[in-house]
């Protein structure tokens, strides 16, 4: 995989994260974001500084072709970034990450990479909703919200990523 | 040299880090400069292709035609109706060299994007500057209140959706006439919270609530929703749950509230402030 084969998969992730939130709207208690996956997959050896770099770019472009406030998912993404190398020493085994693997679900197995999944996306809806509100005031109130986003979000990259690439990735 | 020692490695990271949050941050809370930029360019085009591509899903092509011809319809009853409101008002009849004009006029538009599952919720309209649409105009339906203009290109205009938890609308319960901010909560897209209404205020479940008519944004008397059920805070208000007629969920046309005197009254308004001081 090329620096042409990551913008590639960088776009289909945006296009796909746009049309999957403006289709699915079941009101303010349910918000999708799938574009994590592009971001928890990046090869493991990948710099955490190009990583940051990603997430910022990710979040800034879903931001402006999403209808609400600009800053919101790239500040999310960022702090999801910042954790998710750490979340993955902490599920795979010792010297299994030091090549360019990507971790993905054939590589993890489906119980680490859903604790790895569960985990990353954990701390993003966290901090959507701490953005979302500019702060504590409405957390717990906002807490169903967080935890249905979480549910679905976690089924649907779950689905993306055994159906595309579980199978083809070799 | 660089990167070779794990502190300055990890500082530069964490300085990175900081730098890119910092400007997220700065870009939430600036979120006006953006609007502009949102509407002149690729999204509004990227929205009407999506538009297309979902209405499929959403939208019952068929009757389309018939939804033109009722807006326009409708337009025409709210003009006529707001004209004879005019005369039929007495201070109208009062002095004769009052021009009968409306108070309020209406642009009709179309919905491009719109969405109800984030906690700001933004609405596209296909009606922008050279249509007459200015900022701060508010946005209607013949069930409730929309939204209020927020930025204006030459074709579409960008409104905050009345669910956003930003945004509040002065309401009043219709029979007792006692009014008070209503906001949205964030929780469901059809309820809200009418606030600040005094504790002796008397009002059963199932009664109206409209627009108090004392913003320049809004007519009077546009039904906004029934009240549902009510809590005290503080000792002295009640806390009115709305459910809402309205259904942001299947809303395409809506209406442009021009208010005529808009103006004048801004001008009052900037008077009186000025020589309290």
């Amino acid at each position: 995989m090329g620096r042409s084969g990551n913008i590639i998969l960088f776009i289909s992730f945006v296009i796909t994260q746009i049309i999957l939130s403006s289709l699915i709207d079941f009101g303010p208690l349910l918000f999708i974001s799938v574009y994590p996956l592009f971001l928890l997959t990046r090869p493991a050896n990948t710099s955490l500084n190009s990583l940051l770099l990603w997430a910022f770019a990710m979040g800034m472009v879903v931001d402006y072709f999403s209808n609400s406030i600009m800053g919101i998912n790239s500040a999310a993404a960022l702090v999801m970034t910042l954790f998710q190398f750490r979340i993955l020493r902490m599920v795979s085994r010792k010297g299994d990450f030091d090549s360019q693997v990507r971790p993905g679900l054939r590589e993890l197995g489906l119980i680490r990479f859903v604790s790895y999944l569960v985990a990353s996306l954990l701390i993003h809806h966290i901090a959507i909703s701490l953005a979302e509100s500019f702060g504590m005031t409405n957390f717990i109130y906002n807490l169903p919200r967080m935890l249905i986003s979480l549910f679905v979000n976690t089924l649907i990259i779950m689905l993306i990523e055994f159906g595309l690439f579980y199978k083809n990735w070799r | 040299m660089w990167g070779k020692s794990p502190v300055i490695k990890f500082l530069i990271t964490l300085l990175l880090f900081l730098t890119l949050e910092v400007i997220s941050i700065s870009f939430i809370s600036n979120e006006s400069v953006f609007q502009q930029a949102k509407i002149s360019g690729v999204v509004v085009k990227l929205r009407s292709v999506m538009d297309g591509f979902t209405s499929g899903v959403k939208y019952y092509f068929g009757l389309q035609d018939v939804n033109d011809m009722l807006v326009k319809e409708n337009l025409r009853l709210l003009k006529e109706n707001e004209r004879l409101k005019t005369r039929l008002s007495p201070e109208a009849s009062l002095s004769s060299n009052t021009s009968l004009s409306a108070d309020y006029a209406y642009i009709p538009a179309k919905i491009i994007a719109n969405s109800t599952n984030k906690m700001h919720n933004y609405i596209i309209l296909n009606k922008g500057s050279s249509h007459g649409v200015k900022k701060d105009m508010g946005v209607i339906s013949s069930v409730g209140v929309v939204g209020v203009v927020s930025a204006v290109s030459e074709r579409y205009s960008y409104v905050i959706s009345f669910l956003n938890i930003n945004q509040s609308v002065s309401a009043k319960i219709s029979t007792s006439g006692a009014f008070g901010p209503m906001v949205w909560e964030g929780r469901r897209s059809d309820y809200a919270l009418l606030k600040e209404i005094p504790f002796h205020i008397d009002f059963m479940v199932g009664d109206t609530v409209v627009t108090s008519g004392f913003s320049t944004l809004f007519p009077p008397d546009i039904p906004l929703g029934t009240v549902r059920k009510s809590s005290v805070t503080k000792g002295s208000y009640h806390e009115i749950q709305v459910k809402l007629f309205q259904n942001f969920n299947s809303l395409h046309y809506v209406n442009i509230v021009v208010n005529n005197n808009k103006d004048e009254l801004d001008f009052i308004q900037r008077e009186s402030n000025g020589s309290v001081r």
